[in-house]
């Protein structure tokens, strides 16, 4: 059977919960979804599970996504992303809570591996972004920070550490590819 | 209207914000179209980001997991109107009640798909059309004379079955008719004819039907 449509065709059958819509979203976007979570999570295990429900939730809720907000693979690579996100810092909770933070470094340091010997395209990117937007973007991104911790973090007002992110991001979507 | 989502846009695409900001940002991109649209270019930004990282192959049993999910449920028809969903109603319940056609004695959950399906019973019950059965499969397919709807249903599916148009020497997917009780059903609104459909089951054509304009 020939590619049957294209991502635009595509998002529009998965806003209308076609079933085949759902299947096909998984195949095209699955190793980036999968990348994705792995990258934050830093284990295959936790990855599938977030790449399962963060999927399985889009798709069961009515107006979780519509073709307002954009291109489907996007919105499900920030979804799985977010959900990584929500997942790590439960974790981080839990283990603050038993007092088990040594627990912690084994799993970044396996990210921070990644990060330096095989990013070397996004590296390449954030490289040539002024070190003010660089730097949050990349707590925010690498670390997962919030604007508030990121503020505190580098002792600059919120404000600020907004429009640096905002711009960064942008400039980065750009040299990047992103669509725009 | 709260206030525009700005900066709040490449945060909320970061999982930046802070959980209570996050719900805020969400419902008023719903509400507004250049908020909504600056929330997905920062979100293709952020997409960028992650496929310029190193991806990595899932495990097959993920996708087995995703496969498994349950249908979701099917979006009812907003942009109808209360008069016209009353009438669609009824007509879906009128077809319901015709012993020879295929809703007779159907369970709970197809009644449901009936419901959320009011357009497609309106446009068989109240518009003329015709009808072709499928070789191969105890199914058939009505349409408007002049190809601008069609529903297929199929009678003792067991599983989802994807609904094809022959043409060209090629297969293009239409959609995928799921079953509630014994039966399957799709409707298709559309702006052509087509004039070959074909059912398929596991990767292969299990019925066929012809069409005629």
């Amino acid at each position: 059977m020939q590619a049957p449509l294209d991502d635009e065709a595509l998002a529009t059958a998965f806003a209308s919960k076609e079933r085949w819509a759902f299947e096909e979203a998984y195949t095209r976007f699955g190793t980036l979804l999968y990348s994705t979570a792995y990258h934050v999570l830093g284990n295959a295990e936790d990855a599938q599970d977030c790449v399962h429900d963060a999927i399985a939730r889009v798709w069961r809720s009515p107006d979780a996504y519509n073709r307002a907000r954009g291109a489907l693979r996007s919105f499900l690579t920030v979804c799985v992303r977010n959900e990584a996100i929500t997942r790590l810092r439960a974790k981080a909770r839990r283990t603050r809570l038993h007092e088990r933070v040594a627990a912690e470094p084994q799993e970044h340091d396996e990210i921070a591996i990644v990060d330096v010997v095989e990013h070397d395209r996004l590296r390449a990117a954030l490289n040539r972004l002024p070190i003010e937007q660089r730097q949050p973007l990349e707590l925010a991104y690498f670390e997962q920070k919030t604007h508030v911790e990121i503020a505190a973090h580098l002792d600059v007002p919120l404000g600020t550490i907004k429009s640096r992110i905002a711009l960064g991001l942008r400039k980065l979507g750009t040299a990047l590819g992103g669509a725009r | 209207m709260s206030a525009h989502i700005g900066d709040d846009a490449a945060l909320y695409a970061l999982g930046a914000l802070e959980p209570h900001e996050i719900a805020a940002v969400e419902a008023h991109a719903s509400a507004c179209a250049a908020c909504s649209r600056l929330l997905a270019q920062a979100e293709a930004d952020v997409a960028a980001m992650a496929a310029a990282q190193r991806q990595l192959t899932p495990p097959p049993e993920l996708a087995e997991r995703i496969f498994a999910t349950p249908d979701a449920p099917t979006p009812l028809r907003r942009s109808v109107s209360r008069a016209s969903w009353i009438g669609a109603l009824a007509a879906a319940i009128a077809l319901a009640l015709v012993p020879t056609a295929y809703f007779y004695e159907q369970s709970v959950a197809m009644h449901d798909a009936m419901l959320a399906d009011a357009n497609a019973m309106a446009r068989v019950a109240s518009s003329p059309h015709r009808r072709v059965a499928f070789t191969g499969q105890n199914a058939s397919v009505m349409y408007a004379p002049d190809g601008s709807w069609y529903v297929v249903v199929i009678r003792g599916a067991k599983h989802p079955m994807h609904v094809t148009w022959a043409h060209d020497g090629e297969q293009t997917m239409l959609g995928t008719a799921v079953p509630h009780g014994d039966v399957a059903m799709l409707y298709l609104p559309k702006s052509h004819r087509m004039d070959q459909l074909a059912i398929m089951s596991g990767g292969r054509v299990v019925g066929q039907a012809q069409l005629v304009f």
